[in-house]
């Protein structure tokens, strides 16, 4: 009950690398002038495994760790993605070597990072060149099915990183709290969430809403796509669009929270992969949030207004998109 | 049904207000571990190949105008990693890019003869922003908790007592962080980044 009521405080938010009009729970980049999604376009995905353990953690059990993580994304149902394991190296990630690598490495200046995602790109064309994976080798990595005290979730990591690796930001779908010694999650209701739960437990290793949503709307087929819908719209202050807003659809029959972000200056969102059916919409800032993990700095974020819902219920049709929805904020 | 019930009401709640906040223990543990506190602008961008062209790291050059904490002269560079070189973009997910003109505080740290790195990554960045409304070069605060409370503080979004400050409201902050005794931390175990 109490997880419960945690969980449905937390109202979603998605995260866009680079502002895009449409770039919902997508990492996007500058191509030519022109913002693109980072998807990739051949599968399956060949990646190389670093043949390094650490402490607690083989190789080859981190091998099967990654080889998991990838088929929770896989088997979400109405998308087409794939992933092949190409071998050990001794290459490690982040290095630009044309590879895509997953593994551990120690930097001391990514002191309070668990784990990292990157990509080369190639601007002119927009493909990937590759997309290594980093763990911080520095933690203490458990892979226990109920986890270890004071050791992170390998499996909860990886799966955050992979979804990175397909092309999901990060999502504001989470609730925190302050106390002495830090920041403490208390609630995720997504996976993409981007800071990770406390060390010791494995509740990050279960796809949510928002994440399966995003992961469709890079992935899905054409045929399941048209099963679901989306929203697009504005979130305006005083008349002027505001940006970096972050909107939460609420589906009143199923409990489901996906979120998305107004990416452009005239404060206009689009939130893809929705359910069929009736959905509660609110706008609230992200003021409680390093933005910069989340958006671009050329995006002029307003984080100065009080969360408000819109003043209709939005009924999203099967295959098509409720548009023109308003949401009118108020400045604290 | 029940749950379906709880989450409509929830969704329409305020949540209550934590008015005795003061100063945030998560920016407490910036201030104090952070070993350069600086508020400057960003005055030149450049990414270079590093480790024998292995991979490539943004040098960012820093116009300092008043140090917090510590000093590194009047200009200085940091890495964030990253970068663009020719037609190849290096994207690091969740790493802060800066561009020429940025208005930042920063939290620095050092590690023997490297370029400083910012502390905890994004979270060792303040960006000053003109506020949309009043025009006013403002920042957005971190989360509070009161100083000596022994309770958690629910951080809720859209809280009407956390608004964009002034830089000098910020400065007095760390100021006030700097002054108090030191904070026993539990490093690395909550708050990691991902």
């Amino acid at each position: 009950m109490r997880r419960s009521a945690s969980i449905l405080v937390c109202l979603a938010c998605i995260a866009a690398f680079a502002p895009g009009l449409d770039a919902y729970l997508k990492l996007g980049t500058r191509v030519s002038g022109r913002t693109v999604s980072l998807e990739w376009k051949q599968f399956p995905i060949r990646y190389f495994v670093m043949n390094r353990g650490v402490p607690g953690v083989t190789p080859n059990q981190f091998l099967n760790t990654i080889i998991h993580a990838f088929s929770v994304w896989e088997s979400v149902e109405g998308v087409s993605l794939s992933s092949q394991f190409a071998g050990f190296t001794s290459a490690a990630p982040l290095d630009d070597d044309s590879v895509s690598v997953v593994g551990f490495v120690n930097r001391p200046d990514l002191d309070r990072v668990l784990g990292s995602t990157s990509f080369t790109i190639d601007v002119v064309t927009g493909e990937v060149v590759e997309s290594d994976i980093f763990f911080n080798a520095n933690f203490q990595w458990s892979l226990a099915d109920t986890g270890e005290a004071d050791r992170f979730d390998l499996e909860s990591i990886a799966l955050h990183e992979i979804g990175h690796l397909h092309g999901l930001g990060h999502s504001a779908l989470g609730e925190t709290e302050l106390r002495a010694g830090g920041r403490r999650v208390l609630s995720a209701e997504a996976v993409m969430f981007p800071i990770a739960f406390s060390a010791g437990t494995t509740l990050g290793r279960t796809l949510r809403a928002d994440d399966i949503a995003g992961i469709r709307d890079l992935y899905a087929t054409d045929a399941f796509r048209q099963t679901t819908g989306s929203i697009s719209g504005r979130v305006t202050k005083n008349g002027v669009g505001v940006a970096g807003a972050h909107v939460v659809a609420f589906n009143p029959a199923n409990g489901k929270l996906v979120g998305g972000f107004t990416l452009s200056d005239d404060g206009s969102f689009v939130i893809a992969g929705l359910d069929p059916g009736p959905q509660v919409l609110r706008a609230e800032p992200l003021d409680d949030a390093d933005i910069d993990s989340f958006f671009d700095p050329s995006l002029n974020v307003d984080v100065n207004f009080k969360p408000a819902f819109s003043t209709r219920l939005v009924v999203v049709p099967r295959g098509g998109t409720a548009r023109n929805v308003e949401i009118n904020v108020v400045a604290k | 049904m029940r749950r379906i019930a709880l989450s409509v009401v929830l969704l329409f709640v305020t949540m209550p207000l934590h008015a005795t906040v003061l100063l945030p223990i998560e920016f407490r543990e910036l201030v104090t571990t952070a070993p350069v506190i600086v508020h400057g602008q960003v005055v030149d961008v450049r990414s270079e190949w590093v480790d024998g062209r292995r991979a490539v790291e943004t040098f960012v050059t820093v116009e300092a105008a008043e140090y917090l904490k510590g000093n590194l002269g009047e200009s200085f560079v940091f890495k964030v990693p990253g970068g663009q070189i020719g037609r190849y973009r290096t994207v690091f997910v969740g790493a802060p890019a800066f561009q020429t003109g940025d208005e930042v505080v920063l939290f620095l740290k050092t590690d023997g003869p490297s370029f400083p790195f910012l502390v905890g990554l994004s979270q060792g960045v303040f960006r000053i922003v003109t506020d949309t409304q009043s025009g006013r070069r403002v920042v957005t605060p971190p989360a509070l908790v009161g100083v000596n409370s022994a309770d958690a503080v629910r951080v809720v979004r859209g809280n009407p007592a956390r608004r964009p400050v002034a830089i000098d409201v910020f400065r007095d902050a760390v100021h006030r962080a700097l002054s108090e005794e030191p904070v026993v931390r539990r490093v690395l175990r909550e708050g990691a980044m991902r």
